[in-house]
């Protein structure tokens, strides 16, 4: 099979791998790069726990073209620190917003993208972020509660990223 | 507190099996499974797979050095299929290759001929046919044929309970990995490594030394890796036996749901008989359980539908019957509640049926047969502590059950489109594994020289919040800071025979079992502090916030100073701890004994609106008092509480497992089963606790909370079909779970179908009509 070898600038720093054609990010992150924090779910768009940051905006990594990424900004959960641990880490940490863990990261991508565009979110528009994140362990209130204290904790200056 | 592995969750540290680094040699496995339900194996043709590029082997069932079996129960399930297959996705052979994706390429040249057999997937049609699993069994209490004669009303009624998808969000995986002497190491997503440990060992002919088995932690398991994450770890194992190489299998999310079994499906009868003031008289019922291809945990899982088919009631004269049918579906295995909430489905059915009839209220009924102290289940064991009615009383009290029912009454009498509904669930859940034998735990404590500590259980961390729980405890007994504390992997050379994390009773056990070695190690200290301090009575001497004292008074010695010591003085200072829960039997042969620990109670509110005309609702709110002992984490038991009940009411509402009856699950991915998302989630949930009082039986006073709160979602299928009846009181709707938008908007309108389908005018409009009128003149 045909590789080509690109870079990719993720957290922050340049990476050179190859690819082929039609690998999928989630696939260079974790198999390539050795980047385990994004885990793989479904595989097909269905669960969120793929996601990552390009460009700032929450996506879905098992659905986007490696080779579309050339030249943009993604951010893995591995690259979240403000210095050490950001706000949302803290606050999924500390308000039971995870249980096994394993779809973790994905809300965090997700909440860190809608507070990057919106500081101060109503609850109902933490719901429609995460609404295609799924958790199977925790009934989802807490993680709400974690994103809306960041929100709150960001809006009396406490927080920052 | 926080969920110890929540930090690291959070940054994306933490391991699962494949997160590990890897070897560079290692190799990726993938599985062919059978393509149809039933049939015989005519010619497994594999060798255009094999020619492939980079695929490295492909094993069949000749290939397998030992016995293939791995049956944990009943002996009747083989690894790979030798000369028939009994469910779509029976592991048929295992490609192993270079990469995972070579591996999935080389399964679309596998060849399979087949011969067809015919297919059952309904549980009445196999018992029909003797197609049964084990021994079907009865509990029986009092005098049932006497009792019908002297009931007002017999009420007589069928359930039919779907099964329900696990979702883990880890997909099952493993990697074995060879060591010296032909010995392997299984990394395993397993609830149980001992079952992995055992049936790999069988698969390769093995002592069950040769293999280790050790698992970090797990994505989720709720049930479907207590027995199912055994073939995969085993499938490795013979390639890791064979390729001396370490061998990766993931299964990806399609065929982990189409491989893998559910919850049970159940079919039951029952017959209900009261006074005409509502006292139950009299139950019967009989549970047809589609268990699958395979018995794998079905006969156990059965017996908790035993367990718990009079939930939290009274009834003097009872005949139970159950029997696990086989049929042509993946082994249907463990999911939260495990039996249990299935058998509580069937008589909460009976009641909202008999409150109909008596034209009663069924919270009426529900609560004069509520368990008080001392009433006998139907297995025998006596209840103790029975905090029924206290938790319906206390919920009653806060959240005003007549008040809810009166403002419900009025919405519907004002409203035409949209009918609100209610119901109350109380639940009573047993605690103990209902086979005796696995109720033992062990746990291995070591105190280092810098007075840090390191616990090893036989329990799994998978969520739950298991070594969160366990670092409380022996820190707690200890009288140190919890940052000394560190919670080992769980592995097999550490902890030898464990029982699977399983039946709520994980922290209990190994809770437990890591208070007796951690008391082991402190009477040592004890002993050497006593001697070394010149005091009389050892007893007096306790450690708190890392200070030894004396009968309340410091002594100058730290933590660290009793540890130095210790070890100066050779004093041990590892303990290895073992639990057995006291007090608990039964007898199948008399189907009588004291199986259970304790009992969890609780009684749940729960409130819907549905839009009649469209079939869809919405769940207003949850409102419980849940009992949990006096908890050891309340921040992690919330959390299970929660997610528990999201579980409860998935199960009952959208998440619809579907078949066909060429025994082919067509809800195989997470774009056909619809797992609740955030939305789906009640606007209102209030948990309150009962107030904490002792349980003697969990460690430090806790109970159990793993399962119970999933049953409080049954109380949502009630909630949801007394909106409908009050849209159209004149119709029986069914009992059949689950009640999804699209069923409840066919049985609101079934005639109206009809009408339409067969071509006549539709008449249920007219009544329809006619009564939305009515409703805007009032
Ligand atoms: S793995 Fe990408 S959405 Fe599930
Ligand atoms: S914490 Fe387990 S799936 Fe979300």
């Amino acid at each position: 099979m045909l590789c080509k070898i690109i870079k990719l600038n993720i957290n922050g720093s340049t990476h050179e791998t190859a690819i082929r054609e039609y690998d999928v990010l989630l696939d260079v992150v974790r198999e390539n790069l050795n980047l385990t924090g994004t885990k793989r779910g479904c595989d097909m768009g269905t669960c969120g726990c793929c996601n990552v940051l390009i460009d700032g905006r929450a996506r879905l990594s098992c659905l986007t073209m490696a080779m579309e990424c050339i030249g943009k900004k993604i951010v893995t959960i591995e690259g979240l620190k403000s210095p050490i641990v950001h706000p949302l880490q803290r606050a999924f940490a500390e308000s039971g917003g995870s249980q096994c863990g394993f779809c973790t990261q994905g809300f965090i991508m997700t909440a860190k993208a809608l507070l990057d565009e919106n500081p101060d979110p109503k609850r109902e528009e933490i719901e429609e972020a995460i609404s295609g994140n799924m958790c199977r362990c925790t009934g989802y209130i807490k993680i709400v509660d974690a994103i809306e204290n960041v929100a709150k904790l960001q809006k009396n200056g406490k927080g920052s990223n | 507190m926080k969920h110890i592995d929540a930090a690291a969750h959070t940054r994306g540290e933490s391991q699962y099996v494949d997160d590990m680094p890897q070897p560079a040699d290692l190799l990726f496995a993938a599985v062919f499974s059978a393509p149809v339900a039933h049939g015989k194996i005519l010619q497994l043709d594999i060798k255009e797979a094999l020619s492939m590029d980079g695929i490295i082997a492909i094993y069949s069932a000749k290939d397998i050095p030992g016995e293939n079996q791995i049956g944990p129960i009943i002996q009747d399930e083989t690894l790979l299929a030798e000369d028939k297959v009994h469910f779509i996705g029976e592991p048929v052979a295992l490609v192993v290759a270079k990469t995972g994706e070579l591996a999935q390429k080389a399964l679309k040249k596998i060849k399979l001929e087949i011969e067809e057999l015919p297919v059952v997937t309904d549980p009445r049609e196999a018992f029909a046919n003797g197609q049964i699993i084990g021994n079907s069994r009865t509990f029986a209490l009092g005098d049932i044929e006497g009792a019908w004669n002297i009931c007002d009303v017999v009420v007589e009624g069928r359930c039919d309970i779907a099964g329900q998808e696990h979702v883990y969000l880890e997909t099952q995986r493993a990697r074995a990995v060879p060591l010296e002497d032909r010995c392997f190491r299984i990394h395993s997503s397993t609830q149980s490594p001992y079952a992995v440990q055992k049936s790999s060992a069988k698969i390769l002919g093995l002592s069950h030394h040769k293999i280790e088995v050790d698992v970090q932690r797990l994505g989720g398991g709720f049930g479907g890796k207590e027995d199912q994450a055994t073939p995969w770890a085993c499938l490795v194992a013979l390639a890791a036996w064979h390729t001396k190489k370490s061998v990766e299998l993931v299964l990806p999310r399609h065929q982990d749901m189409e491989m893998t079994g559910k919850r049970h499906p159940y079919s039951s009868d029952f017959k209900i008989g009261l006074t005409k003031n509502g006292k139950i008289l009299a139950y019967e019922v009989k549970h047809y359980q589609n268990s699958g291809a395979t018995a794998d945990l079905s006969t156990a899982v059965m017996e908790r539908t035993l367990f718990h088919s009079t939930n939290s009631y009274f009834i003097p004269n009872v005949k139970i019957f159950a029997a696990c049918c086989r049929t042509n579906l993946p082994p249907n295995t463990a999911f939260r509640g495990f039996g249990g909430p299935q058998g509580m489905f069937v008589i909460e059915s009976a009641i909202a049926k008999a409150a109909e009839k008596l034209g009663m209220s069924p919270l009426e009924i529900q609560y004069k047969n509520l368990l008080q102290e001392n009433d006998v289940l139907p297995y025998g064991q006596h209840v103790h502590d029975a905090r029924s009615r206290k938790t319906w009383d206390e919920a009653n009290k806060s959240y005003k059950f007549p008040a809810i029912q009166k403002r419900i009454a009025k919405y519907n009498e004002t409203h035409f489109e949209t009918k609100k509904g209610l119901a109350v669930m109380p639940i009573c859940f047993g605690i103990s594994f209902t086979s005796t034998f696995l109720n033992q735990a062990g746990a291995l404590v070591h105190v280092y020289t810098d007075g840090s500590v390191s616990v090893s259980t036989g329990g799994i961390e998978m969520g739950q919040g298991l070594n969160t729980n366990l670092a409380k405890i022996a820190a707690k007994a200890f009288g140190i800071n919890q940052e000394r504390v560190k919670i080992e992997s769980t592995n097999t050379t550490r902890i030898a025979n464990m029982s699977a994390s399983a039946a709520s009773a994980t922290t209990d056990l190994n809770g437990n079992a890591t208070l007796i070695a951690v008391g082991q190690i402190l009477d040592r200290l004890k002993s050497l502090a006593a001697k070394e301090l010149g005091l009389s009575h050892k007893e007096k001497i306790v450690i708190e916030n890392e200070n030894v004292l004396f009968d309340g008074k410091a002594t100058g010695w730290t933590w660290g100073k009793l540890i130095q010591t210790a070890y100066l003085n050779r004093v041990s200072l590892s303990a290895h701890g073992f639990y057995a829960t006291p007090g608990i039997w039964f007898d199948r042969d008399k189907e009588k004994g004291h199986p259970f620990a304790y009992h969890v109670f609780g009684t749940a509110i729960l409130e819907v609106t549905v839009d009649c005309l469209r079939g869809i609702y919405d769940i207003n709110s949850v409102k419980m008092v849940h009992d949990l002992g006096r908890p050891i984490n309340e921040l992690v038991d919330r959390g299970q509480i929660e997610g528990g009940l999201a579980q409860g009411l998935g199960w009952m509402t959208l998440e619809e497992l579907k078949f066909d009856e060429k025994g082919k699950y067509l809800s195989n991915s997470l774009a056909t089963y619809k797992l609740p998302d955030v939305y789906f989630m009640p606007d209102v949930l209030e948990v309150k606790l009962l107030e904490r009082i002792d349980n003697p039986s969990g460690p430090y006073g806790a109970k159990a909370v793993g399962e119970p709160p999933l049953m409080y979602g049954i109380g949502v299928f009630f909630a949801i079909r007394n909106a409908m009846r009050a849209f159209r009181p004149e119709i029986e709707f069914l009992f059949d779970s689950p009640l999804t938008p699209e069923k409840v908007l066919m049985q609101l309108h079934a005639d109206w179908l009809d009408d339409l389908t067969n071509g006549r005018t539709v008449t249920s409009g007219k009544a329809v009509k006619a009564k939305k009128e009515k409703v805007e003149e009032s």
